[in-house]
């Protein structure tokens, strides 16, 4: 372990009111690493994760970046620092057109004499390269309105705006949950491509199967704690949804 | 061979394609009531400066509503604005530094409508209905209910709204074209276009991009009420005197504008050029049933009943051909 963490969490502390839906949490990432980030409804994993895109700041612990201590506070912070996260509600805007959606938030802009517009004709041709990268062929262009788009095409929009931007993190939360079997296929190979490409990736799921397909190492989370911090060769699908089931009783049995 | 049903499809992208209709079928049917008067120069400029007034008003109100909220105080900020003008120009203040401190005054207002909403949560509806009454109120108070004149004409109210030509064309009609134009740039060629339709369907998820949601929010409040100070200041060139009650009920006339417009409720979806087209429709309408000598009575039954068939236009459209895959 030379090189220091991407990411890197300790003791992280979130507290809503008297619940405590983090309870000092260790978390770190490595470069070209894949995390599985699992467990049960409620075990803290949408928390955790919207505390590193800044949508959250913790009540305590601390949070390292390339080695750097940092504080997000808002998800355009977490973004400029190159953390990239695909929502399972995808955050998609239905009634844009896909290329403004693929640009919302940082349009590219252009310079018409004193007047600063819309680089339109550069969201389209990007728009369209990205629709080809990630496979989306159906729509025939970019200027079409995100409600044409079918589940996993929106799926696909969605991780290709985010690659597009050059990430360093990507965090995919839940993005095969309502997937075909094809469609998840085309998922997994996307998340695949990306670590090739040096980025690391954290994948939140309820679908073991999924994650253990592609994952590197799988965290488990349960009530607020990490319970297990596993390297995905040393372990069993099963034995991961065991952990899960009985909230780590099986790790302490063996 | 030309497949009329993608035609359909591809106009019914537009939000302006409903109004559209709208306005070619009343006009018709205007046009053949009174086919001598109605498709007539001076017929198009009276509607064309009825237009401009509450066109402009439902400009700004149009560009809030995409943002997904409302404002019911323009009423009332378009009776303000010329109200206290008139009050500062006729004790010796320029009417030009007059005007722009009421601008800036209007802007102020609504900012405050914007903040008051977002940061309490409570709905813009409410917020900007309490706007409404107070200012109202104030604005009786500083007057007991008396109309003021304006003294002394001053050359800026040639320009707001002066007379060009002898047909009744006034300057009030490119003030209309001139505000619609710059909205409907802003809305289409710039990024914060983008951020206003994005925070109008969801605000969230535009936050979650990066978007400075309450920002974006506040500040097309502030621009409502701008408008409706600047619309104000061209009803008060034109009459050269307001009166206390000026612009009541003007909050829904300009609402209905922009719904027949194509705007949503809900927000996120509409246009400036449509906006435009609905509050000459109304204007159109009103014009059109003076020629044709209806009774005055039945403007307004007429005007409720073309924004349930428009509206229920509208909507399908949306359905069918906007969100729907």
């Amino acid at each position: 372990m030379g090189e220091a963490p991407l990411l890197e969490m300790r003791g992280i502390v979130k507290r809503f009111g008297h619940v405590e839906a983090l309870r000092g949490v260790d978390f770190h990432v490595n470069r070209a690493e894949i995390v599985g980030l699992v467990g049960d409804n409620g075990a803290g994993k949408s928390t955790l994760v919207k505390i590193i895109v800044g949508v959250y700041q913790p009540d305590e612990g601390e949070i390292y970046f390339e080695g750097r201590r940092v504080q997000f506070k808002s998800p355009r912070e977490a973004r400029d620092a190159g953390i990239e996260i695909v929502y399972q509600h995808l955050a998609l805007i239905d009634l844009l057109s896909i290329s403004r959606n693929i640009f919302l938030g940082r349009e590219p802009v252009k310079k018409i004499g004193p007047i600063t517009i819309l680089d339109k004709h550069l969201m389209k041709n990007e728009a369209w390269r990205i629709l080809q990268d990630i496979g989306v062929k159906r729509i025939r262009s970019p200027e079409e309105r995100v409600a044409k788009l079918s589940g996993g095409e929106r799926q696909s929009v969605a991780i290709g705006r985010a690659m597009h931007f050059k990430a360093k993190l990507l965090i995919l939360d839940e993005p095969t949950a309502s997937l075909s079997v094809r469609e998840t296929r085309r998922v997994l190979d996307h998340i695949l491509e990306v670590k090739e490409q040096g980025v690391s990736v954290i994948f939140i799921t309820h679908n073991i199967y999924h994650v253990y397909e592609v994952a590197d190492r799988i965290v488990v989370l349960d009530h607020g704690r990490k319970i297990a911090d596993l390297i995905k060769s040393k372990v069993t699908p099963e034995e991961v949804i065991e952990i899960i089931r009985t909230g780590g009783e099986s790790l302490r049995a063996s | 061979m030309v497949d009329s049903k993608k035609i359909l499809r591809e106009l019914a992208q537009h939000p302006e394609f409903g109004v559209l209709i709208s306005l070619v079928v009343l006009a018709t049917a205007f046009a053949s009531i009174t086919p001598d008067k109605f498709l007539t120069i001076p017929t198009l400029y009276s509607a064309l400066t009825l237009a401009s007034e509450l066109g402009v008003v439902t400009i700004g109100i149009a560009f809030l509503m995409i943002t997904g909220e409302f404002d019911l105080s323009v009423g009332s900020v378009y009776a303000l604005v010329p109200m206290m003008v008139a009050f500062m120009v006729n004790s010796g203040v320029d009417m030009l530094i007059a005007s722009i401190i009421m601008l800036l005054v209007a802007f102020g207002i609504g900012l405050l409508n914007g903040v008051i909403t977002i940061k309490t949560g409570i709905p813009s509806f409410i917020t900007t209905l309490g706007m409404m009454m107070f200012l109202r109120g104030i604005l009786l108070a500083l007057t007991g209910g008396f109309p003021v004149r304006l003294e002394n004409p001053h050359w800026l109210i040639y320009v707001l709204n002066g007379s060009i030509g002898t047909e009744g064309l006034r300057t009030g009609a490119i003030w209309l074209v001139i505000v619609t134009a710059i909205f409907s740039f802003i809305l289409d060629w710039t990024p914060y276009g983008n951020w206003t339709f994005a925070v109008g369907a969801s605000a969230e998820t535009a936050r979650e991009l990066g978007v400075p949601s309450a920002k974006v929010k506040i500040i097309n409040f502030g621009i409502s009420a701008l408008m409706a100070g600047l619309a104000g200041l061209m009803a008060f060139s034109r009459f050269r005197i307001v009166d206390p009650t000026l612009g009541e009920g003007l909050e829904l006339e300009a609402i209905t504008g922009a719904v027949l417009g194509g705007c949503l409720l809900t927000g996120g979806y509409g246009s400036m050029v449509g906006s435009f087209m609905g509050a000459f429709l109304i204007a159109m309408t009103r014009v059109g049933l003076v020629l044709a000598k209806a009774p005055a009575y039945w403007y307004r039954a007429f005007i409720g009943v073309i924004l349930i068939i428009a509206t229920i236009i509208n909507m399908t459209i949306v359905r069918k051909f906007v969100t729907s895959g």
